[in-house]
């Protein structure tokens, strides 16, 4: 398969002709769509008056909860989120009123003509007040393997304490957006940026009180989602729908920036305690967490999520005896939702974390310590959850990843140079990633195809997946042409729409290409079985001396042939007429679901991944003591994407995951006043990374030789895992910090280490220093 | 005085006049987007911070040749592109019988798997095509430079700074410098037809005058309308407030506010000169203020900025306000004047009188300055520094670039024998103003300048401010930076 090539938008990208929701030409009749929201974090809404708006020249419709012809009410597995609010509101940015009108401008002017009369309550708006106040979205869970008590008795070191990781704003460049069309009758067509057209899709049928059958979601393409579209994509489309519903026109919403940093959930903040038994050595030998979720005002998806950070606090490393803790409570903040690693961040933050503070109490390199504590091959291999960690990669990139980066002599140097700057550290510190494939919903693992070959040769490729940016379709494309022996020039890939593929789940869990290329794979050896019979017993009608069987004949290189009797070929073009005329469908639907995965939920035992992928980092920092500025002097990744389907589109993954988990470590500040009003709602305050926060010295490199027996073309699945390399970086700025304190004193640290965090964490150590 | 606006879009003058659907404060963006061709364009934040509206702008220079650069489409009011060339990414493409051409920085974003969700792209290939026309030498400094005010979510920018190497590494002559004649008439011939421009829509009234005079003589006659040049901060009254200004005065047609002059004693920098004109000429010569605009917004931002606007706007951070405060810069500020006796007996009418304030005594509270209702400010005066003082600027910030200080300092010293002579310590993000370290001034003056000097000093700026805590940062931290500034200082200057 030729690997590298473009991004199957990237010359329509470059030219400004990619089409996103907003750019729809759409006839006269469109209306804007505008929410107004709560300005409350908990109130009760003591009166609602919107009949000066309705009278607004130009506005169509004001809806309030009376409004929904259906079920009010969002929640994708818990069924407690509103579409509209009723009595009460939960959080600044929970939707009230919805308005439709002939421009923006008037949508703005009717919004400040409707009056909302509040009781304010107080609000909960941080978790260590919603673990006070015992508000559980839902019982306590619990992982262990071993005995955590019996063995951190007997343990010759032991170390306890926190870490607080903060909330990240997804950022995605295109706002939520959502175009419903009017059909006949109650038929709605809805435009989505949606990451799970087909939750979209309920979602309308349900607020509306329609069958499914009469909804078709459809999305070509989302300006990045990163997780914020997985179930948030819902509020824009259901209050298009409902507007365009009441209307019976065309209605737009197109969420403005900062109503839009305002109104959706972030990535949730966590506090996880940790206490560690460990020997002299560094091995730790019992290990408990306490992880404590904030999921804001409903519950989302904030159980998976949290079952995920639960799955992932092992990180790298077999701890013989451990035990996880996982709570996940409600606070009067926009419900929290699924980010790019969905959990696996928060809970593999704090066991990075103390491996580190374990290297620092026996004055030991923390690359060692990890090495140490790694899941074996052979032996020691065995989560804390019960799967086997097999095809184990973490031994293999460590040995090279520490030679290409030079670890130990870097090492030297660094210290060499902290003991002659006063006024600037550096810092270095290599961190693992593995990362569980699969959704821990086993049923969600299951994906459609739907696969049309056309007489002239031409194949159109629909499937359930998504495209956000990350390169799914042009994988699609490249599994499609290897399967079927055809060039990409001959195959589109549809915009994903819930008429051609049903049921789908979302695309999440970095596993699109992994389900979908199976079902598109599926589908074509189906069409491929069909063609083959119709292409032998055509060479058999042409050369009735030879024997030809279906099962011979092998498509490859745009032709059909025999591969006994090569030269008996056919252009597959030409091939296709033939099929139709011998009444054989060239249509055909692909199904895949993942084999093999089995997942305890109760017990929290099992084996709930189809594989692990895996990848490492070495990131060497310079922290400015003086104004806790750092530089990234240069970071080496090297990371295991299987066999790659397309090496560029990896790296690009790979990269853009690192720089992304770097914004959440770094600078991406997310904070609330104390009245729960966002401070951080625009890219005034709120910092992802720009092109000069990247290292000064980049190298990504992609693991050889790996290919993965689980996943399709021998593939690893990429998206999500790359994030957390960037806790290398996080951990060097650490390193350089503790170099104030010569390494002796633990320095005080959190995440993201803003300059605040940074300043503030050496001017403690100095302190300790003075005493 | 003319209604309506000229420039070019898409090879052909455009003439646009103003009704309910374009109002003078309709920004460059919401107008591409209302064209059916024109998409490409995207509204990433409304307020320059994105960068994915970005477009290129073509404008003679004084040798009637094209200079291009980018400006963020989200900032810019309609008819500040008049006699200007437009350029969006559309217009990269060529055509040959057919078929679909793309320019080198197009063409070198898919070469290098530049673009992954698209949505930041057409933003970046006009930064990218902006270097590519500037046919500056390259160098890491200026991609990096070039790209910083365009955000991607998507990448982690290596690609793209790949691209824009590879893409500018040999300029080839494009559709753009074929067509370049052709423009260069067809924006002579606005030029030439150009008269001041006054669109008055009944519910907004918008001036974009060609003299000083005329500006002084519009603003005398409307001392409550918002002055303009860049508008990067006004404009986010309208694209993010919504509001609607009722009088704009428009200074950034006026060439004269552009000029720059440097004698023996001083540099004398035009209020309309753009920050990154500044920027140009402060390198070598003023590094302090060079350092403030290598960190100052983006290039998008500092094209459109003015050093005036800067400085009106008074804002407690006002990230030129404590170098400026550093040089011991002054403020010029004219005004229509019925008394006064003419400031150029060339001219007969208007009666204009002038006068100059220091930086030091410039600002009287927040957002409030010297500048009288009538007054325009028409030029920066810095001082040339004596050869032994040191001037210094620093800045503290979420991100290092392209994000507005949480704190920032300015700071001069005159040592004498290993003494401090004179001292200056101007602090941004500080307090409501852009205010000095008195107290720790004060104590610094005759004393030896070293650590232990310096260690005293920095309990007295913390008693020099209370500051506050905001989106950018706590209180505590400022408080610790504010001394650690100091700290720095001696440690560059010891």
């Amino acid at each position: 398969m030729n690997n590298s090539i473009p991004h199957d938008s990237a010359i329509k990208h470059v030219s400004g002709e990619s089409v996103y929701i907003n750019d729809f030409q759409v006839n006269s009749q469109l209306l804007i769509g505008r929410v107004v929201y709560s300005s409350h974090a908990h109130a009760k809404i003591k009166s609602l008056n919107l009949s000066i708006a309705k009278q607004l020249k130009g506005v169509h419709a004001v809806l309030c909860y009376k409004d929904i012809p259906g079920i009010n009410q969002m929640g994708p597995v818990v069924h407690d989120e509103v579409c509209l609010a009723i009595g009460e509101v939960l959080c600044v940015g929970q939707a009230i009123v919805l308005i439709a009108a002939e421009s923006e401008e008037i949508a703005i002017a009717a919004e400040k003509l409707i009056t909302i009369e509040y009781e304010p309550l107080v609000p909960v708006l941080d978790i260590r007040t919603a673990i006070e106040k015992n508000l559980l979205l839902g019982p306590a869970r619990t992982m262990q393997r071993g005995d955590f008590e019996g063995a951190l008795k007997s343990a010759v070191n032991i170390l306890e304490g926190e870490l607080e990781t903060g909330a990240q704003e997804h950022w995605y460049l295109e706002t939520q957006t959502c175009l419903c069309i009017p059909g006949e009758e109650k038929e709605i067509t809805a435009y989505s940026s949606t990451q799970h057209p087909s939750e979209t899709q309920a979602i309308i049928a349900e607020v509306l009180g329609i069958n499914k059958n009469e909804v078709v979601v459809e999305i070509r393409r989302m300006g990045g989602a990163f997780g914020g579209k997985e179930t948030q994509g819902n509020w824009a489309a259901a209050w298009s729908a409902l507007l365009c519903y009441a209307t019976k026109r065309p209605v737009k919403i197109h969420l403005f920036r900062d109503d839009d940093q305002i109104i959706t959930g972030k990535r949730h903040p966590y506090l996880i305690k940790y206490k560690a038994g460990f020997d002299r050595e560094g091995k730790i030998t019992a290990l408990k967490f306490e992880q404590y979720a904030d999921g804001g005002c409903a519950t989302d998806l904030s159980l998976a999520i949290l079952e995920r950070a639960m799955l992932h606090a092992d990180s790298s490393y077999f701890i013989p005896n451990m035990l996880v803790i996982g709570r996940a409570y409600k606070t009067n903040l926009p419900s929290n939702t699924a980010f790019r690693g969905f959990g696996g961040p928060q809970g593999m933050a704090a066991m990075e974390t103390l491996i580190d503070r374990v290297a620092r109490f026996l004055n030991k390199d923390a690359a060692d310590i990890r090495k140490l504590n790694f899941y074996g091959i052979e032996t020691n291999n065995i989560t804390h959850y019960g799967q086997t960690v097999e095809l184990n990669r973490l031994h293999t990139i460590y040995d090279q990843l520490m030679a290409s980066s030079d670890y130990r002599n870097r090492r030297k140097e660094i210290d060499k140079f902290n003991l002659s700057n006063e006024f600037y550290k550096k810092g270095i510190a290599l961190t693992p990633v593995k990362f569980g494939i699969s959704f821990t919903t086993s049923f969600l693992n299951q994906a459609g195809a739907l696969v049309n070959i056309y007489k002239d040769g031409t194949v159109l490729v629909n499937h359930g997946g998504t495209e956000m940016g990350q390169g799914l379709n042009t994988k699609i494309l490249q599994i499609a042409a290897a399967e079927l022996g055809v060039g990409i020039d001959k195959i589109k890939v549809n915009a994903t729409n819930t008429s051609k593929v049903p049921n789908t789940s979302a695309t999440a869990a970095s596993a699109g290409t992994d389900l979908n290329g199976m079902a598109v794979k599926n589908a074509i050896d189906i069409l491929k079985v069909r063609i083959a019979h119709v292409v032998a017993a055509e060479f058999s009608k042409q050369s009735p001396q030879n024997k030809f069987e279906a099962a011979n004949i092998v498509f490859e290189n745009n032709f059909i042939f025999d591969k006994l009797l090569p030269h008996h070929r056919m252009a597959f073009a030409d091939v296709m007429p033939i099929v139709h005329f011998n009444q054989v469908s060239l249509s055909a639907t692909g199904f895949y679901r993942t084999p093999d995965i089995s997942w305890d939920k109760l017990t929290g035992w099992g084996k709930p991944f189809n594989y692990f992928a895996f990848g490492m980092c070495v990131s060497e920092v310079v922290v400015d003591l003086l104004t806790g500025f750092h530089k990234n002097l240069r970071t080496d990744i090297l990371h295991d994407v299987g066999d790659s389907i397309n090496h560029d589109i990896d790296i690009g993954q790979v990269e853009g995951g690192y720089i992304q988990g770097l914004g959440w470590c770094t600078t991406e500040e997310v904070k609330w006043d104390k009245k729960g009003h966002l401070m951080n709602h625009s890219p005034d305050t709120y910092k992802i990374p720009s092109v000069q926060d990247i290292p000064s010295d980049f190298r990504t490199s992609l693991l050889q030789n790996a290919p993965n027996p689980n996943a399709i073309r021998k593939s690893k699945a990429v998206a999500e895992p790359p994030l957390m390399l960037a806790f290398a970086t996080w951990l060097a700025i650490k390193d350089a910090i503790s170099a104030v304190g010569d390494h002796k004193f633990e320095p005080q640290f959190s995440l993201p280490a803003t300059n605040e965090v940074i300043l503030i964490s050496i001017e403690e150590l100095k302190k300790k220093l003075k005493n | 005085m003319q209604a309506t606006i000229s420039f070019i879009l898409d090879g052909k003058i455009q003439s646009l006049g103003f009704n309910e659907q374009f109002k003078p404060t309709t920004t460059v963006l919401n107008y591409l987007r209302s064209l059916a061709n024109h998409k490409g364009v995207k509204e990433g934040c409304a307020e320059g911070d994105c960068g994915a509206c970005t477009v290129v702008i073509a404008e003679l220079n004084q040798n009637d040749s094209l200079q291009y650069t980018a400006w963020d489409s989200c900032l810019v009011f309609l008819p500040m592109i008049h006699g200007k060339q437009l350029i969006t990414v559309e217009n990269l493409i060529q055509y040959n019988a057919g078929e679909k051409r793309l320019h080198p920085v197009q063409q070198a974003m898919v070469d290098c798997n530049g673009s992954q969700c698209g949505y930041c792209t057409p933003g970046i290939v006009m930064s990218m095509f902006s270097l590519y026309k500037e046919k500056t030498p390259l160098s890491k400094e200026n991609i990096e430079d070039a790209l910083t005010g365009n955000l991607c979510r998507c990448t982690g920018y290596k690609p793209i700074i790949e691209a824009a190497a590879r893409a500018c590494a040999e300029i080839k002559v494009d559709q753009f410098d074929s067509n370049e004649k052709q423009i260069v008439a067809m924006l002579l011939q606005i030029k030439d037809q150009s008269k001041s421009i006054l669109i008055d829509t009944t519910k907004q009234k918008y001036c974009r005058p060609k003299t000083i005079n005329e500006a002084l003589e519009l603003r005398n006659k409307m001392q409550n309308s918002v002055l303009i040049n860049g508008a990067t901060d006004v404009a986010l009254r309208v694209t993010k407030r919504h509001e609607l200004l009722e009088e704009i005065i428009d200074l950034s047609g006026i060439p004269e506010l552009k000029k720059f002059t440097k004698t023996a004693i001083d540099f004398k920098f035009g209020a309309g000169m753009s920050l990154e004109n500044v920027k140009k000429v402060a390198e070598g010569a003023l590094p302090a203020l060079f350092e403030t605009l290598a960190v100052f917004g983006s290039k998008q931002i500092r094209t459109l900025a003015t050093f005036g606007g800067n400085v009106g706007s008074g804002s407690p951070i006002g990230d030129t306000l404590p170098v400026l405060m550093a040089y011991n810069a002054e403020i010029v500020l004219q005004q229509i004047s019925e008394d006064a006796a003419p400031l150029n007996t060339e001219q007969s009418f208007p009666n204009i009188s002038e006068r100059k304030i220091n930086m030091n005594n410039y600002i009287l509270g927040y957002r409030e300055t010297e500048r009288k209702p009538k007054e325009i400010i028409t030029a920066i005066i810095i001082p040339t520094p004596l050869a032994n003082t040191i001037i210094k600027f620093y800045k503290v910030s979420k991100r290092k670039d392209l994000d507005i200080s949480t704190l920032s300092g300015g700071f001069s010293i005159l040592l004498k024998n290993n003494c401090v002579e004179t001292i200056t310590l101007a602090y941004g993000g500080m307090a409501a103003v852009t205010k000095r370290a008195k107290k720790a001034e004060q104590y610094l003056i005759g004393k030896l300048w070293d650590r232990a000097t310096v260690d005293q000093a920095m309990e007295l700026i913390a008693e020099d401010f209370t500051p506050i805590s905001d989106a950018r940062s706590g209180a505590e931290f400022r408080k610790l930076a504010a001394k650690n500034l100091l700290l720095k200082f001696w440690s560059e200057t010891k």
